[in-house]
């Protein structure tokens, strides 16, 4: 009596002829496969990896006094007026200073207190609706307090940004000697 | 036909049948039309997102612009450049500009950023003094104050880049609680 084995080799050599060429090759698939893996751990670093979103800054916008003898930017492109954006902990001020073409001033100030996400709200509510009225200007500067987090400074930013105004410089007090702390915690 | 011409086709034909295709192995064609398909997915999925510096807690938000892979500088308790560590926060905080004129600059990350400036300059062969078109993403930490954030920006202008981006994390949940309009109460801190 033949054992299980004998009978299952003997099957598949009577098979053979029928499924030579029919088998499937696993060895190229396998060193295919160890090549990736082995590649995977060599470069592999332990960083982590996210999409994140990006806040670009522009260089804050140059008061030109003196007039310029070529212009050759159209009228409604022209900057006529500098929104500035004061960001403190407990308020956060909107002024506005310019003319418009018809020389008329444009100097206007907005406090809205507190900054949470309320002030956040009314701010958004307001600087679009000055960008509305004066389409022309998609340029201001921020400008938050030394003791302002990182975190609130952001989301002023996001709210700019959701206004529509895409020229967003960060600007900073002038000072004499500089000694910053290192975070929110340092105080 | 001669019987001799017969025989010596029959021959010829004997000689060349060890060269006749009978069969085509498509196994290695397989194996790498499967090596192209995982490459080209790996690197769309790869090229979307961006290194997060280790110890950091990005601020969280709604909206913004995607980024891509920059030049990094990392500010959480250590102040980090392209992954590789520059000196510690609190001493960035407490340095002293050595710059005439420019009390933000911090000296030893304005050494190390003008390294890379300089680097950018000269494989762009751009002249020394001039700005660099490359981007430097920023990625703070939540809690890092205003100031020492004016610091890093000043400096990093003061070494010659120009065009400076803030990294920040996507808020997923506060976008989907709101159907994707911004919301009103994403992290703020009171």
């Amino acid at each position: 009596m033949s054992s299980r084995f004998r009978r299952s080799k003997q099957q598949r050599a009577e098979r053979a002829p029928f499924t030579g060429h029919g088998n499937i090759n696993l060895v190229p698939l396998v060193d295919i496969l160890t090549s990736i893996v082995f590649f995977s751990l060599l470069t592999y670093s332990g960083a982590t990896m996210a999409a994140l979103f990006a806040y670009d800054l522009s260089l804050p916008p140059v008061v030109i006094t003196a007039p310029q003898a070529t212009i050759d930017r159209h009228e409604k492109d022209l900057l006529n007026m500098l929104i500035g954006v004061r960001v403190d902990n407990d308020k956060i001020v909107v002024e506005t200073s310019g003319n418009d073409p018809q020389g008329q001033h444009l100097g206007t100030s907005q406090e809205f207190k507190g900054s949470g996400a309320l002030s956040l709200d009314q701010l958004q509510q307001y600087m679009t609706s000055l960008h509305t009225q004066y389409p022309n200007n998609n340029d201001l500067t921020v400008i938050p307090s030394d003791d302002v987090n990182y975190d609130n400074v952001i989301h002023v930013l996001e709210r700019l940004r959701n206004s529509k105004y895409t020229g967003i410089a960060l600007g900073t007090k002038t000072r004499q000697v500089m000694q910053a702390a290192a975070s929110g915690d340092v105080k | 036909m001669s019987r001799g011409r017969e025989m010596r086709a029959a021959r010829r034909s004997a000689q060349f049948a060890k060269f006749r295709i009978t069969e085509l192995n498509l196994v290695p064609l397989v194996d790498t039309f499967v090596s192209i398909v995982f490459f080209a997915l790996t690197t769309a999925t790869i090229s979307e997102l961006t290194q997060v510096v280790p110890g950091v807690r990005l601020p969280e938000v709604t909206t913004g612009s995607t980024t891509i892979q920059q030049l990094t500088l990392g500010i959480g308790n250590q102040v980090t450049l392209g992954g590789h560590t520059v000196m510690n926060t609190a001493d960035a905080a407490s340095a002293q500009s050595n710059v005439p004129g420019q009390p933000l600059v911090i000296p030893l990350l304005f050494t190390a950023l003008k390294a890379r400036a300089d680097s950018v300059r000269q494989s762009n062969r751009i002249s020394v003094d001039s700005a660099i078109p490359a981007k430097l993403a920023i990625q703070g930490d939540k809690t890092m104050r205003y100031d020492l954030l004016s610091r890093m920006i000043q400096t990093a202008r003061w070494a010659g880049f120009k065009n400076i981006t803030l990294q920040v994390n996507p808020s997923v949940s506060a976008t989907t609680a709101t159907g994707g309009q911004p919301a009103a109460s994403s992290g703020v801190p009171r």
